[in-house]
C-alpha cells in the first residue's frame, strides 16, 4: 500500500513535469505579412546524403527565386529543412514535429522512398498535402493527397521497359536477346521484374536473369555470366556506382556489351568513364533543347550549374534528381497560386483536377495512386555527355541512338 | 530488489502514459517513442553483452527478426498487429537460443570471435529474408495495418506500446541486475571459468540472458515495423542498430542496469538536437566529437563514473579508520562465525577418486590416481613442481574434465559433469594465484559464492553470510573495495573467505600460503585450523612444509602425475620414493 502511494505520488510529479515540458508550442501566426512556412526533411547526413544535397540546393534556388518574384500569395516563403539522417523513423518524427509543433503551413517531401512513405503516413494523419520528388514505387503510395513530382506513371514496371524497347526497336539493329541483371534494391527490383515480363511479351529472348544484393561490390562473377550469355542487350537494374563497377568488371574480361541500359546510375561517373560509352538510361530532363527551350528551365539550369560548382558537387548538371526537385516546387507554387490558398485540401483537389506545366513537361495526377503520365525518356552517353535520344520529340538536336 | 527503484520505474511509466491526454503536440509522442525504442534496444543488448561480457554485434539480426516477424505476419498474412508481437519476440528469442546453444558450447568463441560471429548472423539472416518470400526484394509495406486503439490516436497507440515495452525492459534489466541470476552473469563477465567452478551454471545462464536480450530486441523490432511502415532488408539489417546500441551502452555504463538507457537518451537527444538543416553536417560532426570526448574521459560510462566514485569514497573512508585485526568495520567486533567443536575424523569416505587420469595431448598430468578423503580430515597433497597437484584440484573441482577414472563425492558420481555441479555438490577451492571477480567488491565476491555454492542461498541471505566470512578473514574494513585495492595477503584471504562462503563439505586449498610473510603464514595456519574446526574437510596443497606438518592428518605425495606415497606426515617424509622425488636418487 505504501509503495503504491509512492508510485502514485512519483507519477503525479513526473506527469506534472512532463506536461510543463510538453506544452504546445506557440501556434505560428498565419497573418498577412508573416512568411509562408514550408517544412521538409532531407537526408543531409547518412548514406543518402550525396543525392539529398542536390534537393537542398534546388530548394534553396527555388525559394530564393520565388521570394524575388514576390513569394507565395504575396508572402515571403521560409523553407524549414531538417536532417532526417537517412532514417525513415527520424523522418517520421521530424514531420510530426513540423506539423504539430512547428506548425508549418505546407509540407515538401523528403528524399528516398522509405522516408517519403514515412512522410506520407504523417501527412495522412494530419490531412496535409505532400508533394514529393523521387518516389520510386508508385504502388506503395496510397494517400489521396500525395503528389509525385517524378513522372513515372502509375505502372513504371510496364511503361518504362516499353519506352526503352520502343527506342531500341526504332534503332538500326534492334536486340533479339536480353540479359537482365539487377540489384534487389526495392525501387530497382520491381522495374527489372517488369522488364522481364515486357521483354517476354515483345518476343525478346531472355538469355540470363541474375540478382545481387544491394551493397554488393564484387561484380566479376556477374560480368562473366553476362559475357557467356552473349546478349544483344544488358538491362542493368543498378543504382549509384553499381553500373560502373559492373562495366569495369566486364572490361577486365575484355567484354563490351553491344547495348547496355542502366536504371539509376550515378550520372557523373556513368557519363565520363571510358567503359561506359553508349550507356543508356532513363531521364525526365537533360540540359539541352528542347528541355531548355523553356526559359524557366534555362534560368534554372544556369543558376544550378553555378551554385552546384560553387558547392563543390561532383556533377553540376541538371538531370533527374534536380529536375524532379524543381518540379515539386513548381507544383506547390502552382497549386497555391491557382487556389489562392494554403489550404491543403483545396490545393490537393486542384492538383487532381488540373495539369501543371513544369520543366519536365506537363504533369497530371488523375491516374492510379495520383500518378499521371509516364514521362520517362531514354538518354545515352555520347561523347562524355548525357543526351536524350528517345522519344524523338524530346531528343537533343541531331541526337540518335548509337550502337 | 530495491522497492524504491521499482516504484520509480513504474511511476515514470505511469507519468509518461499520461502524455497523449495532456494535449501536447503529437510529435512528442513520436520523439519519445524513438527514445523508448532505443532504450529497449540498448538495455536489451546490455542484458547479454554488458552483464556477461559477451560482446554482440548481432543485435540488428534479432531486431530484424522481430521487424520481419511482424511485417510478414501483419503485412503479408494479415494477422492483427498485436498478435504478431509475441511471435516477433518468440522468433527473435528462438533465433538467439539456437545460436547460443551451439556457440556457448565452444569455449574458444568468446570476445571478438563471438562479436564477429553474431555480426555474421546478421548478414546470413538478411540474405535469407531477401531471397525468400519473407521479403524477396521489394520490402513490405505496412501503412494499411490496423493499429489497436491504446491511445487517442494511432501515434499515441504506438507510443503506449513503446512505453510499456521500455518500462518492462527496464524492470527486467533491474530485476536481473539485482537478482542472483544477475550476480551469476556478472561473475561470467569477470571470469567465466571461475564462475563455473564457483557454482554458476554458466551455459544455462548465458542462454537465458541471450533469450531475454533477443526477445526484447524482437519486441522493439515488431513495434518499430509498424512505426516506420515500410520495411526493407537494407535498412533493417544495416550496421546502425548494433553500432548505436554498443555506443549507447558504453556511454551510459554497461555494468549498470540503467546505464544503456542513460546512453540511449543522451545519444538520441543529441542526434535530434542537431537536425536543423543548416548545420546538419556540422551537427553530426559535433555529435561524433562529443561522443569521443565522453568515451575518452569516461571509459566506464556515466554510471560507471558514478559507481567508481562510490568505491573511491568508501576506500577513502576505510583508509581513514583502519579497524583492528579481526574486527569489523567502524570498530565493531567481528561477527562470530559459529564454529563446531573440533571434529573427530569419522572414517566415512567423503571423496573417492579411482584411476583418475588427465592427459593434455600425449602428456599425462595425472596418471591413474586412486585415493580417498575422509570426512573431517585435512589431507595434505604434496609433490615437487609439476607433479600434478594443481591438476588434481582442477579435475576434482570440475575445472578440467578427467580423461579417465571416477570421482565419487558424498555418494554421488560427479565424473564428466560440469564444474558447477561439483560446486553445488559441496566442493570449493581456492586458486594458487587469486582469481577474484575483478569488478565486484570484496563483499560481492564472497556473497556470489554463497548464492551458487552448496546451499544456494538467496542474494540477501548470501550477503549477510558474506559479511560474517569477511570478518572471519579479517577483511571487514575492505568489504566495499574492489579486489585490485587489496594486497596479496588480503587477496589470498579473500580466496579463503570466498571458498568458505560456499559452506563446502570439501575445501581444496591450492598453495594459499605462497608469497606470504612468516607472520601472515602463522595467521593463515590458525585460520585453516579454525576452518577445519568448523567441520570442513580439507585438501591442502602446499610447499610450506611447516604448515603441512602442523595442519595435515594425512599426506598424499604425487610425482609426475602418479601417487607415490600416502600416510601420516612422519612416515611419508621418511619414504625413500618421496625423498628421491624431492632430492633425487643417491648414486654414491
Amino acid at each position: 500500500m505504501k509503495s503504491l502511494k509512492r508510485i502514485v505520488a512519483m507519477a503525479a510529479i513526473a506527469a506534472g513535469c512532463l506536461s510543463l515540458a510538453a506544452s504546445p508550442a506557440k501556434a505560428q501566426s498565419g497573418a498577412q505579412g508573416s512568411p509562408v512556412r514550408v517544412g521538409s526533411t532531407l537526408a543531409l547526413t547518412g548514406p543518402l546524403s550525396a543525392t539529398a544535397l542536390v534537393h537542398k540546393l534546388v530548394g534553396e534556388i527555388y525559394v530564393e527565386d520565388l521570394n524575388s518574384r514576390g513569394g507565395l500569395l504575396g508572402r515571403k516563403v521560409e523553407w524549414i529543412v531538417k536532417d532526417d539522417q537517412s532514417k525513415p523513423d527520424v523522418a517520421r518524427t521530424l514531420y510530426e514535429q513540423l506539423v504539430t509543433s512547428d506548425k508549418v503551413d505546407l509540407l515538401m517531401g523528403p528524399y528516398a522512398t522509405g522516408a517519403i512513405l514515412s512522410a506520407i503516413g504523417v501527412a495522412q494523419r494530419y490531412n496535409k498535402m505532400l508533394i514529393h520528388h523521387t518516389m520510386g514505387v508508385p504502388s506503395l503510395a496510397k494517400y489521396d493527397m500525395h503528389f509525385p513530382a517524378w513522372s513515372l506513371g502509375p505502372d513504371p514496371g510496364t511503361t518504362v521497359p516499353n519506352t526503352l524497347f520502343d527506342a531500341l526497336a526504332a534503332s538500326p539493329k534492334p536486340p533479339k536477346t536480353i540479359a537482365i541483371v539487377t540489384s534487389k534494391f526495392p525501387s530497382l527490383h520491381f522495374l527489372s521484374l517488369g522488364a522481364r515480363e515486357v521483354a517476354k511479351k515483345r518476343g525478346l529472348q531472355e538469355v540470363l536473369f541474375l540478382e545481387w544484393e544491394f551493397g554488393n561490390r564484387d561484380f566479376g562473377p556477374i560480368a562473366a555470366r553476362v559475357k557467356d550469355a552473349k546478349p544483344d542487350l544488358v538491362f542493368v537494374g543498378d543504382i549509384g556506382l553499381e553500373g560502373n563497377m559492373l562495366l569495369e568488371a566486364m572490361k577486365k574480361l575484355d567484354y563490351e556489351p553491344p547495348l547496355h541500359f542502366h536504371l539509376y546510375p550515378a550520372p557523373g561517373p556513368m557519363a565520363t568513364a571510358p567503359e561506359t560509352k553508349n550507356a543508356l538510361s532513363v531521364t525526365i530532363f537533360e540540359e539541352h533543347a528542347p528541355f531548355t527551350n523553356d526559359p524557366v528551365a534555362a534560368k534554372f539550369v544556369k543558376t544550378y550549374n553555378e551554385r552546384a560548382k560553387a558547392a563543390g558537387f561532383p556533377y553540376t548538371k541538371v538531370e533527374v534528381q534536380a529536375a524532379a526537385s524543381f518540379t515539386a516546387w513548381q507544383l506547390l507554387e502552382a497549386a497555391a497560386t491557382a487556389t489562392k490558398s494554403l489550404d491543403d485540401k483545396k490545393m490537393a483537389e486542384w492538383l487532381k483536377a488540373n495539369q501543371v506545366k513544369t520543366i519536365q513537361g506537363t504533369l497530371r495526377f488523375d491516374k492510379g495512386n495520383n500518378f499521371g503520365d509516364d514521362l520517362m525518356r531514354i538518354k545515352q552517353v555520347q561523347n562524355g555527355n548525357w543526351v536524350t535520344v528517345w522519344p524523338k520529340e524530346w531528343a537533343a538536336p541531331g541526337a540518335m541512338l548509337k550502337q | 530488489m530495491n522497492k524504491a527503484i521499482v516504484s520509480g520505474i513504474l511511476a515514470a511509466g505511469i507519468a509518461f502514459a499520461a502524455l497523449p491526454w495532456l494535449g501536447a503536440p503529437a510529435f512528442w509522442e513520436s520523439f519519445l517513442y524513438l527514445l523508448f525504442h532505443w532504450i529497449i534496444l540498448a538495455v536489451s543488448w546490455n542484458i547479454l553483452s554488458g552483464y556477461t561480457g559477451y560482446f554482440s554485434f548481432g543485435h540488428g539480426a534479432f531486431f530484424g527478426a522481430g521487424i520481419y516477424g511482424t511485417a510478414y505476419l501483419a503485412g503479408t498474412i494479415g494477422w492483427p498487429f498485436l498478435a504478431t508481437l509475441p511471435a516477433a519476440v518468440f522468433v527473435a528469442a528462438a533465433l538467439g537460443v539456437a545460436l547460443g546453444a551451439v556457440v556457448f558450447r565452444v569455449a574458444s568463441v568468446r570476445g571478438e570471435l563471438f562479436a564477429l560471429l553474431t555480426l555474421a548472423v546478421t548478414f546470413v539472416l538478411a540474405t535469407i529474408i531477401l531471397n525468400t518470400k519473407i521479403d524477396g526484394g521489394p520490402g513490405i509495406y505496412l501503412l494499411g495495418v490496423d493499429i489497436p486503439k491504446l491511445g487517442p490516436s494511432p501515434s499515441a497507440s504506438l507510443y503506449m506500446l513503446g512505453l510499456v515495452s521500455a518500462v518492462a525492459t527496464l524492470l527486467i534489466s533491474y530485476w536481473i541486475y539485482a537478482s542472483k541470476f544477475g550476480s551469476g552473469l556478472f561473475a561470467i563477465h569477470d571470469d567465466e571459468d571461475v564462475a563455473e567452478v564457483m557454482g554458476v551454471p554458466t551455459y544455462r545462464f548465458k542462454l537465458y540472458a541471450l533469450a531475454i536480450s533477443c526477445g526484447l530486441a524482437g519486441l522493439a523490432g515488431g513495434i518499430h515495423a509498424v512505426f516506420i511502415s515500410y520495411v526493407t532488408v537494407s535498412e533493417t539489417f544495416s550496421i546502425t542498430v548494433p553500432l548505436s546500441v554498443v555506443l549507447m551502452s558504453i556511454l551510459g555504463g554497461s555494468r549498470h542496469w540503467i546505464g544503456p538507457a542513460v546512453g540511449a537518451v543522451f545519444i538520441t537527444c543529441l542526434l535530434y538536437f542537431f537536425t536543423s538543416g543548416d548545420y546538419a553536417v556540422f551537427g553530426r560532426a559535433m555529435v561524433g566529437l562529443i561522443l569521443v570526448v565522453v568515451i575518452l574521459f569516461m571509459p566506464t560510462g556515466v554510471l560507471g563514473v558514478f559507481t567508481n566514485w562510490r568505491h573511491a569514497r568508501r576506500k577513502q573512508q576505510v583508509m581513514v579508520e583502519p579497524p583492528p585485526a579481526h574486527e569489523g568495520v567502524e570498530g565493531q567486533a567481528a561477527p562470530v562465525v559459529r564454529l563446531a567443536a573440533k571434529p573427530v575424523i569419522s572414517g566415512e569416505v567423503l571423496l573417492q577418486v579411482r584411476g583418475l587420469t588427465k592427459a593434455f595431448g600425449g602428456m599425462k598430468a595425472l596418471n591413474d590416481v586412486t585415493l580417498e578423503v575422509r570426512k573431517g580430515e585435512i589431507l595434505g597433497l604434496i609433490g615437487p613442481n609439476g607433479s600434478g597437484k594443481s591438476t588434481f584440484i582442477n579435475v576434482v573441482s570440475g575445472h578440467f574434465k578427467s580423461t579417465a577414472g571416477e570421482i565419487v563425492f558424498d555418494g554421488k558420481d560427479l565424473t564428466g559433469m560440469d564444474a558447477h555441479r561439483f560446486a553445488q555438490a559441496g566442493i570449493a577451492r581456492t586458486y594458487q594465484i587469486p582469481r577474484p571477480f575483478g569488478q565486484m567488491t570484496v563483499l560481492e565476491n564472497v556473497a556470489m559464492v554463497g548464492m551458487f555454492g552448496g546451499e544456494g542461498m538467496s542474494r540477501a541471505e548470501a550477503t549477510r553470510q558474506a559479511e560474517e566470512f569477511i570478518a572471519f578473514a579479517g577483511l571487514s574494513h575492505r568489504a566495499h573495495v574492489l579486489p585490485e585495492d587489496l594486497n596479496l595477503h588480503q587477496r589470498k584471504f579473500l580466496e579463503l573467505a570466498r571458498a568458505l562462503a560456499a559452506r563446502p563439505k570439501l575445501l581444496m586449498l591450492d598453495e594459499v600460503l605462497s608469497g606470504l610473510t612468516p607472520s601472515e603464514i602463522n595467521e593463515a595456519i590458525e585460520m585453516i585450523q579454525r576452518i577445519r574446526d568448523r567441520g570442513t574437510t580439507i585438501i591442502f596443497v602446499e610447499h610450506v612444509m611447516r604448515a603441512v606438518m602442523a595442519l595435515t592428518d594425512r599426506i598424499v605425495v604425487l610425482n609426475y602425475g602418479s601417487m607415490i606415497a600416502q600416510g601420516n606426515a612422519v612416515d611419508v617424509m621418511n619414504d625413500d620414493q618421496v625423498k628421491a622425488a624431492y632430492l633425487g636418487k643417491a648414486h654414491a
